[in-house]
């Protein structure tokens, strides 16, 4: 049991390192082509973790050593552990009944902290300004996240699935055809949020302040260098894969087998693949879309757009699926 | 946060993504907020000046050529007027007005090349690359014009090197006809951006006075409501002729507040200006000579004789230039030469735009005044290895030491 | 809208001239090899217009020796021999200004549409007119 646990762990996780790295080169190709540009090679990101890989690990001088070094490594595997409770296409999570999304959400935000703790171990001006940026960040975009994902699980508790936080039971349970209009409404002003939450959690632009190349020089990851900053950019591409999953876990969980009265491996291939062409749809819509179509906000500008405007849209997201419930019951 | 609290100094520069070229920022800052700045140019200090009054007057016409890769018109433009005051030279109509017309292509391109840079300085790369994308039209008829995308090598004393032929005057129409046809396009990608306008409206400020008393130059001062450009004041080649005005953002029906987001207006507006200059330019191109030395060793040789000093300036695309001359007979090259880049006279209004920023600002005010550091730093003090820094006192006492040797 | 120009790119041709392919192959010289025995094809650079300021070219047979070219030069390009009263030209250092062939009174040098003048050595053959 534990053994074979393990087996599609490594599975899942490598898949995932995979996954995120033919992302980013889309994410990349696809928005060098809507700049009029030729773009990067398609396997440029794997050229670059490989290059990285063979490169020297550089440590400041006023650096604290053990954390500079076990910042990016605790990043990656938070990173790689959300993947293992999230439902992938047809796979139920591998680690399913171990932890919910509350845990999700932790595990979420681990990556985000340990890039901040490695920004402010390096012990330079950029990075430790961009570790406060970082932080400043997480305080802004974590809220709406939760109010989101809180939504959402207690629209489908009250529908009368249990146990309540469980991914499996969320992701098998599609609100937008059990709830009434208001609830669509509802929900409609939840993804969205989340979507605007999405390139936050990703720091692309417009909320790369934590790394603002011309600003900062590249802020909190400035002092990393070779295998740590190659562990950074995994932990990145995982991250990138996670949220995708996660906003197709939440909001779009469905699937092609059932539709074409597929079975057996048949079925399973086709929602996979199904699977990844929404997560890639995700991806397109909400980082590489968005990335190429704005300027780099100021952090001030991004705490206030997320205090204000995207909890006031998540809250009402969530009083409309409580009206919902009201009506629909 | 415990940070935020204390004061700490954030160093950007000599080497920077934000910078193009080195000059160090030493920046006061309080969690994001700047409180002061101090700014040390001087690290690309070439000994132009030196190397100029070393070599005959044809030598130093492409010299200065390589002050500033991107005013690589107005530098010699400015440097030939000067030298033709000081040796008399009158130069024919035809050549004037193609000096015009290349400068000005120069100022499109220069623009354009700026909002390119400036959208990259706020994370805006699309913006970037479409910018550069449609500034290849102009670049593709300076080539055209001159045989150089850059350097164009046109002005030499007493008119022009090469003419404007009839087969080319449809292609620099078709060019206009292009970007006027975009005009609407690019104004509406950048002034009618939602995230440029939240990264660049009362950002930077530059009040009026403080423009007045710093004395900006170019697009740096007219953004904050200067009527203030050279071609307008104190016209000279064909401007005379042509009613160059000013323009501030008020002729864009804007209230003008001195931030980033005007400065861009402004320079958008002048490239429609440059793009009408061009145009008048071109209908009202007389017939004739295109220089009056037709014959180089002649010109050499009337150079050589001639004796005294003169003054060019020239509203380059940042601002105005001004160089000095003066000439002695029996001397092939300058015996003085000083070059005053408009960049020396936006160093200053830095200090106010940067106070109370943010640090995400930095890179956008810094770029706003486009800097062209080495066409500026012409002293750099280094002695025994070591730099030194002279106080303003010091300074004024050497320059007017200076001044005295210079008038005998 | 800055949307419309993004979607219309991304489904038309990149701007970028492919020059000389569309990645930047692993060995320069590799490359050309295969392109001179015709196995890769080699896209052209963008074409220049008349008049383009490239490589110089020099006709020694009309050259007279005057050495004026040398006097306007203003990166010391060019270099008199004083045994053949010819003159060498070193590229390398040439700025493209133009000035040694408007100065030339019996038309001995022009400029050529030549300009990928990239070479390992300064004093590379191909950098050497005489």
């Amino acid at each position: 049991m534990i053994v074979q646990m393990i087996w599609q762990s490594a599975a899942v996780v490598l898949g995932g390192l995979l996954l995120g790295l033919v992302y980013k080169g889309l994410d990349r190709k696809l928005a060098a082509r809507m700049q009029g540009r030729i773009g990067p090679p398609l396997r440029q990101p794997f050229l670059d973790v490989r290059k990285l890989m063979v490169k020297e690990n550089v440590v400041p001088r006023d650096a604290v050593p053990w954390l500079f070094h076990a910042a990016p490594i605790l990043a990656l595997v938070a990173a790689a552990t959300v993947l293992l409770y999230l439902p992938l296409g047809g796979l139920a999570p591998v680690l399913t009944g171990r932890g919910d999304l509350i845990l999700v959400l932790y595990l979420l935000a681990v990556p985000a902290v340990a890039m901040a703790l490695g920004g402010f171990a390096a012990g330079t001006p950029f990075s430790a300004v961009g570790a406060q940026r970082e932080i400043v960040m997480m305080m802004s975009y974590e809220f709406p996240l939760a109010v989101v994902v809180v939504g959402i699980v207690w629209r489908t508790a009250t529908l009368g699935h249990s146990p309540a936080f469980s991914l499996a039971v969320v992701s098998g349970t599609p609100l937008w055809s059990l709830v009434g209009p208001l609830g669509v409404l509802g929900l409609a002003l939840l993804l969205l949020c989340l979507l605007v939450v999405t390139p936050a959690e990703l720091s692309k632009i417009p909320f790369d302040i934590p790394e603002a190349e011309t600003e900062i020089a590249g802020g909190l990851l400035v002092e990393y260098s070779g295998v740590n900053l190659a562990l950074f950019y995994l932990a990145d591409a995982l991250k990138t894969v996670a949220m995708g999953a996660l906003v197709v876990a939440l909001f779009i969980p469905y699937g092609l087998a059932g539709v074409f009265g597929l079975e057996g491996l048949v079925a399973g291939i086709v929602d996979v693949a199904f699977f990844l062409v929404k997560v890639f749809a995700v991806v397109f819509a909400s980082v590489t879309v968005v990335r190429v179509a704005m300027a780099r906000l100021k952090v001030d500008q991004v705490a206030r757009g997320f205090w204000i405007p995207i909890t006031t849209a998540a809250l009402a997201g969530l009083v409309l699926l409580i009206l919902d419930k009201a009506v629909v019951g | 946060m415990e940070e935020t609290r204390t004061t700490f100094e954030i160093p950007v520069g000599p080497v920077h993504p934000a910078l193009k070229e080195n000059i160090r920022f030493t920046f006061r800052v309080e969690g994001e907020r700047i409180l002061g700045v101090d700014v040390k140019p001087g690290f690309v200090h070439r000994g132009i000046e030196y190397m100029g009054m070393r070599r005959n007057l044809i030598q130093v016409l492409y010299l200065s050529e390589r002050i500033c890769g991107i005013c690589s018109i107005s530098h010699p433009i400015v440097l030939v007027q000067a030298v033709e005051q000081a040796a008399g030279i009158e130069v024919p109509p035809r050549a004037q007005y193609i000096r015009v017309i290349v400068s000005e292509l120069e100022r499109l391109h220069s623009h354009l090349l700026w909002a390119g840079v400036a959208a990259h300085e706020l994370g805006f790369d699309t913006l970037l690359h479409l910018s550069w994308k449609v500034r290849e039209a102009v670049m593709d008829i300076l080539e055209e014009l001159t045989g150089n995308r850059v350097d164009y090598a046109i002005p030499i004393y007493g008119g022009v090197r090469r003419d404007i032929s009839p087969e080319q005057m449809p292609k620099v129409s078709e060019m206009i006809r292009y970007y006027r046809g975009l005009f609407e396009e690019l104004s509406d990608t950048f002034l009618r951006d939602p995230s440029v306008e939240a990264r660049t409206r009362n950002v930077g400020v530059l009040e009026p006075e403080e423009a007045h008393e710093l004395l900006a130059v170019g697009p740096t001062a007219r953004a904050s409501g200067l009527r203030k450009d050279v071609r307008q004041d104190w016209p000279y080649l064909v401007y005379g002729d042509m009613d160059v005005r000013a323009l501030t953002p008020e002729d864009h029906g804007l209230e003008v507040r001195g931030d980033v987001f005007d400065k861009i207006v402004v320079r958008l507006l002048e490239v429609a200006q440059s793009l009408d200059l061009i145009e008048r330019c071109m209908e009202e191109m007389p017939d004739g000579e295109i220089t009056s030395f037709p014959k180089l060793p002649a010109l050499l040789a009337h150079l050589k004789k001639a004796e005294g000093e003169g003054i060019g300036r020239h509203e380059a695309p940042r601002g105005e230039v001004i160089h000095y001359v003066r000439l002695e007979a029996g001397q092939e090259g300058p015996s003085v030469w000083k070059v005053k880049a408009p960049t020396y006279s936006n160093l200053m209004p830095w200090v106010p735009m940067f106070e109370d920023q943010e640090i995400a600002d930095i890179p956008i005010i810094a770029a706003s005044i486009d800097p062209c550091m080495c066409c500026m730093d012409r002293v750099h003090v280094v002695r025994s290895g070591r730099p030194e820094e002279w106080t303003k006192q010091e300074l004024l006492r050497r320059s007017w030491e200076k001044t005295r040797r210079l008038c005998g | 809208m800055i949307l419309k120009v993004l979607m219309a790119q991304l489904f038309s041709r990149p701007v970028t001239n492919r020059f000389p392919a569309k990645y930047m192959p692993r060995s320069v010289t590799g490359f050309l090899a295969k392109v001179g025995q015709g196995k890769a094809k080699l896209v052209p650079p963008v074409p220049v217009p008349k008049g383009f300021r490239g490589k110089l070219a020099y006709d020694r047979e009309t050259c007279i020796g005057c050495q004026l070219c040398i006097r306007v030069c203003p990166a010391s390009v060019i270099m008199f021999k004083p045994e053949t009263k010819k003159i060498r030209i070193h590229v390398a250092r040439c700025t493209f200004c133009g000035q040694c062939v408007d100065v030339c009174p019996v038309d001995a040098l022009a400029m050529t549409e030549e300009f990928l003048l990239a070479a390992y050595d300064r004093f590379d053959p191909s950098l050497i007119v005489e």
